[in-house]
């Protein structure tokens, strides 16, 4: 018996030592800097940056694929932050991941390193703002900016002799989606809901509506949270009329991948008029060389800002490529020299020429490729005229009871109150009854 | 010319929309995958095309992925079928007081549902990921700890994956095996313990020719079930260099705007040829494992 | 060194146990203690939490029962279970059984046909069954069922839990027929033989003789396909990850889904007891009923 398990043990020995090589050699002798990126779009957005940061600080960096899906890639992430195996250097989605990543302890202080930098200046107040924890520290640099407004179809309102002007408020919003429901038949207006968008239901649908509410803010400086406030339930009551009056298509954001249908299929092919989105649907969703584009995207596609509920309007500004270093990584300091050499310009510049995204610096404007984005060199423009939520630990708890509230009234199991009650319990079950104001 | 009888008419027409069932789903994987212009739905090829083949073990990682698979579930059979050839074996020849609860709790365990286990084996794996990194550290020079961790590792890493699929397809493996030894006489055994052969000489002369074909059924089902598993490789890798055929398979689907169906038809034929295989020798196999352990 | 045969052979036994024991605990036992224990703490993968889980008593077991998404999936994975494994494979894998035990033609054609999905890796079926059940008239059974007039529709979003059912349906039917196909073989020829001479019809002989002498094959089928559909994960994860809206949410996707996409290790856990506690319940069913002989 003993000769069959050495033998049996030898083999796996030699096999083990030949996956071995076959591993090793793929490895140089330079240090290397692991880097996590998820999505075809953005690997490439990356990859173009990274032969001149290996050059410059004369390092590997290995860009390791991520699964698709945001939610995916944050499960897949969090796990091996948790593990202590995640890579060196990695992006949240959105702002209100961070706090709770910090305060989980996965990410690594650069508040040093980011004022010392020469980029430093040149970040926009707003970049600055969102980086920035209450307590005064950086832990995670928003790099690049997603500007968010409603996007319609002008060239079909036009066509069905509907208004295009700015809606001054939600009813006036809403009664714009009523109008296009009646003369086109086609769905008025998609806010991103339900729990497989993940968090796009809070930070790309219900968030846009916070500021111009009657709870401006939802994050307190006491560390509560703003949820039982009536602000809360005007927005989910906003949802729920679009709902239950059928002006926002509700089978697709039930089933996985929620924003493929609407907003790749149905905005190009005309059968949705309007969504929420960021700059980067003018590139990446639509643009000319997107798969699904909508032919001369600027000027058939408008924006209207966000109104407020009674009247007013707002455009949100959040974090898009929001770096951070691991705070287990091997390579502390290299890894924070990677964050800001993919901060520069020219590397947030080729983020934004794939995705559409707006990079979080003034110098950019000046920068060749960047102005022959058209799209974007306006918005660019206006960045620091914006709104931004400020965002608290607890708030990934709180994306979560948003999707979950909005998934109640997808399945038209709860009004807007109800809909409210579900956000507050499951934010006080896992965080306590005080946490909620 | 024969007259079917009206039940044999009926059999024939309930098996023939069972194989239309059973096999129209293929269909479309199987022309997709020598489709050039391959889409999610089903359709005539107009052209036939070897390309979506090439590009596995070419272009794109879907070789890397196939050996990994292949690497890791060959070793976790042969792993359960040393172990559970050792473990069966003394099943099946001891009367200890512990031989029946141990049996009852294979069962058991057997049924447990993997899915309920993942939380909290992902911290035993992340405990033993720790004292393997130190242990590593502690040997291997600084540039290819990454590198021993990617084979030595329980998170990340071929070992910790090896034995964790083992874990999982071991109960059936012992209850086959110790159902096989309990049907191997033990005159054979005792002939050698008279000429004074020992317990290994005893297991390898006697022993292991007598009980491959068990040995067999159980490395087969091993194999099946480790090579089909999702969740595992899910949960405990996640570098692309480590990727298994199912992960891979499903994360180049998740790709939303740009999946190549040709790739995935072609690179999913693939994953399926060796379970297919595995599974048409096994099949007879299969009966004898769940009757095995029942009363008449 | 003065042991006598007997205790050597004792101990050698407990020796080549070893390493089952070792794997079995490490990776399925301990874990599965583990569970309870993180059931009952706040444990997290993000936020506070995650770097401090604290106790947190029966709380997550409270909110367990005043969770709506829980008693859904519960409801979700015993229509699951029922209609997939109880009724559409075992119905269709004793019918084949009955039906290949005719002469019939072409017999390892049907027989290899219907063995098919069920050597097929979790995710390879998932992945075909998309392209029969998604995107509307495009789908393989938009257009087989437009053939007799019924409109195209998405059939993983119009009617979910059937089509997850009519998968598992597919996949399972093999197994089945292969249990069947044994339990009929023990069936003496004489028997059927001496029914037919009294004159019973083939339904008569089906209810009063097939059925009652398959009974311990049928209960035992019964069990472990019972236990082997609770725990799917791959073939859902893949085909709907538990959607639209919870509908195919069985309970292993909803453990998944509250650990890993909601983070909340330390609830998903206490979901994941009562899992386990189901299955342990089968299994001493298993044991007790059938007097498994060891």
């Amino acid at each position: 018996m003993k000769s069959t398990v050495l033998r049996a043990g030898l083999g796996l020995a030699i096999m083990v030592a030949a996956i071995s090589g076959a591993v090793v050699s793929s490895c140089t002798s330079a240090q290397t800097i692991r880097v996590a990126e998820h999505r075809q779009a953005r690997i490439d957005a990356l990859n173009r940056s990274i032969p001149s940061i290996e050059k410059q600080l004369g390092i590997t960096i290995e860009v390791v694929e991520y699964p698709a899906p945001e939610k995916d890639y944050m499960s897949k992430l969090l796990t091996e932050l948790g593990a202590g195996n995640a890579p060196d250097l990695f992006t949240a989605n959105f702002d209100s991941d961070v706090a709770d990543l910090v305060s989980a302890g996965y990410l690594a202080p650069i508040t040093a390193e980011v004022k010392a930098w020469d980029g430093y200046a040149q970040l926009f107040d707003v970049a600055k703002k969102l980086s920035t924890r209450a307590n005064g520290e950086i832990y995670a640099l928003d790099s690049m900016l997603g500007v968010e407004q409603i996007y319609f179809r002008r060239d079909l309102l036009d066509k069905a002799g509907i208004s295009t002007a700015q809606p001054t408020s939600w009813k006036d919003l809403l009664d714009r989606a009523r109008e296009i429901k009646k003369k086109t038949g086609k769905y008025g207006l998609l806010l991103p809901a339900g729990i497989s968008w993940g968090g796009g239901a809070f930070n790309e649908g219900f968030a846009l509506f916070v500021p111009g509410s009657k709870t401006p803010q939802i994050a307190n400086d006491d560390g509560t949270l703003n949820l039982n406030g009536e602000g809360v339930r005007d927005i989910l009551g906003l949802y729920r009329s679009l709902i239950d009056e059928d002006l926002m298509p509700i089978e697709p954001l039930l089933g996985p991948e929620p924003w493929v249908i609407p907003k790749y299929t149905m905005f190009p092919a005309g059968d949705l008029m309007a969504t929420t989105c960021g700059t980067w649907c003018y590139i990446y969703d639509w643009g000319k060389d997107s798969k699904n584009p909508v032919p001369d995207v600027t000027r058939n596609v408008g924006t209207w800002a966000v109104p407020g509920m009674t009247g007013g309007s707002s455009v949100m500004v959040s974090g898009r490529n929001i770096w951070a270093v691991n705070a287990k990584s091997a390579h502390l300091a290299l890894a924070k020299k990677v964050l800001l050499a993919l901060s520069s310009v020219d590397a947030t510049v080729a983020y934004a020429q794939l995705l559409g995204n707006i990079p979080a610096r003034k110098d950019a404007a000046d920068n060749k490729d960047f102005q022959a984005l058209t799209e974007l060199v306006p918005v660019l423009k206006n960045v620091e005229n914006g709104t931004f939520l400020k965002s608290a630990p607890g708030f990934s708890v709180v994306s979560e009871g948003v999707a979950r509230a909005t998934e109640a009234l997808l399945r038209k199991q709860t009004n807007a109150a109800g809909a409210q009650a579900i956000l507050v319990k499951y934010v006080k079950d896992l965080l306590g009854d005080k946490v909620v104001k | 010319m024969r007259k079917f009888s009206r039940a044999e008419a009926t059999a024939y027409g309930f098996l023939t929309v069972t194989l239309v069932f059973c096999l129209l789903p293929f269909l479309w994987v199987v022309l997709a995958s020598v489709d050039p212009n391959a889409s999610l739905f089903l359709s005539l090829p107009k052209a036939i095309t070897a390309d979506h083949f090439v590009k596995i073990f070419t272009a794109e990682n879907g070789g890397r992925w196939f050996f990994n698979s292949l690497v890791t579930v060959g070793a976790t059979t042969a792993l359960v079928i040393i172990v559970a050839g050792m473990g069966g074996y003394a099943l099946s020849r001891t009367n200890a007081w512990w031989k029946r609860p141990f049996l009852y709790a294979i069962i058991l365990v057997r049924v447990l549902p993997p899915t309920a286990l993942i939380v909290p084996l992902y911290k035993v794996m992340l405990i033993s990921n720790g004292v393997m990194g130190a242990l590593v550290r502690s040997i291997v020079p600084p540039d290819s700890i990454r590198s021993a961790m990617q084979i030595f590792g329980f998170v990340d890493g071929y070992l910790g994956l090896i034995l964790v699929l083992s874990a999982m397809q071991l109960p059936l493996a012992l209850w086959i095996i110790k159902t096989f030894f309990d049907l191997t006489p033990k005159d054979y055994e005792e002939a050698a313990l008279m000429d004074g052969a020992n317990v290994f000489q005893r297991i390898r002369r006697i022993l292991v020719p007598l009980a491959l074909p068990g040995l067999g059924a159980a490395g087969l089902l091993t194999f099946i079930g480790a090579w089909g598993d999702f969740l595992m490789p899910l949960t405990f890798i996640s570098s692309a260099n480590l990727q298994l055929l199912p992960i891979g398979l499903f994360r180049a689907f998740q790709r939303a705007n740009t999946i190549d169906y040709g790739y995935l038809s072609a690179l999913a034929l693939l994953y399926m040829l060796p379970a297919v295989v595995a599974f048409g020798v096994a099949r007879g196999f299969l009966v004898q494992t769940f009757t095995g352990g029942i009363k008449g | 060194m003065a042991m006598t045969y007997e205790t050597r052979v004792a101990w050698q036994n407990r020796m080549l146990l070893v390493p089952a024991l070792v794997l079995l605990a490490g990776f399925i036992l301990i874990p599965a203690g583990a569970a309870i224990y993180i059931s009952f703490t706040n444990e997290a993968l993000s936020g506070f939490a995650a770097a401090h889980p604290q106790l947190v008593g029966l709380k997550n077991y409270v909110r367990l029962f005043s969770d709506d998404g829980f008693w859904n999936s519960l409801v979700v994975t015993a229509f699951f279970v029922f209609g997939s494994s109880i009724v559409g494979q075992f119905v269709l894998g004793l019918a084949s059984a009955m039906a290949l035990r005719r002469p019939i033609a072409f017999r390892p054609v049907f027989n290899a046909a219907i063995l098919l999905p069920n050597a097929v890796p979790e995710v390879v079926a998932g992945f075909i069954w998309i392209s029969m059940l998604a995107g509307g008239k495009y789908s393989t059974v938009s257009r087989i069922v437009g053939l007799v007039g019924i409109p195209p529709q998405n059939w993983l979003g119009s009617l979910p839990l059937l089509m997850i059912i009519v998968v598992n349906t597919w996949r399972g039917i093999a197994f089945a027929m292969i249990l069947m196909t044994s339990g009929l073989s023990a069936v003496p020829t004489e028997v059927y033989e001496a029914a037919r001479m009294d004159g019973a019809t083939p339904r008569q002989i089906f209810w009063r003789i097939t059925l009652p002498l398959l009974r311990p094959t049928i209960f035992l089928y019964m069990l472990v396909s019972t236990a082997g559909t609770i725990a799917i994960f791959g073939l859902i994860y893949t085909l709907t990850r538990g959607g639209p809206g919870g509908a195919t949410e069985i309970i292993g996707i909803y453990i998944y889904n509250q650990s890993f996409t909601a983070y909340q290790l330390g609830y998903g856990s206490a979901v994941a007891v009562i899992m386990l506690g189901v299955s342990v319940a089968i299994g001493v069913i298993y044991v007790r009923v059938l007097k498994v002989q060891v």
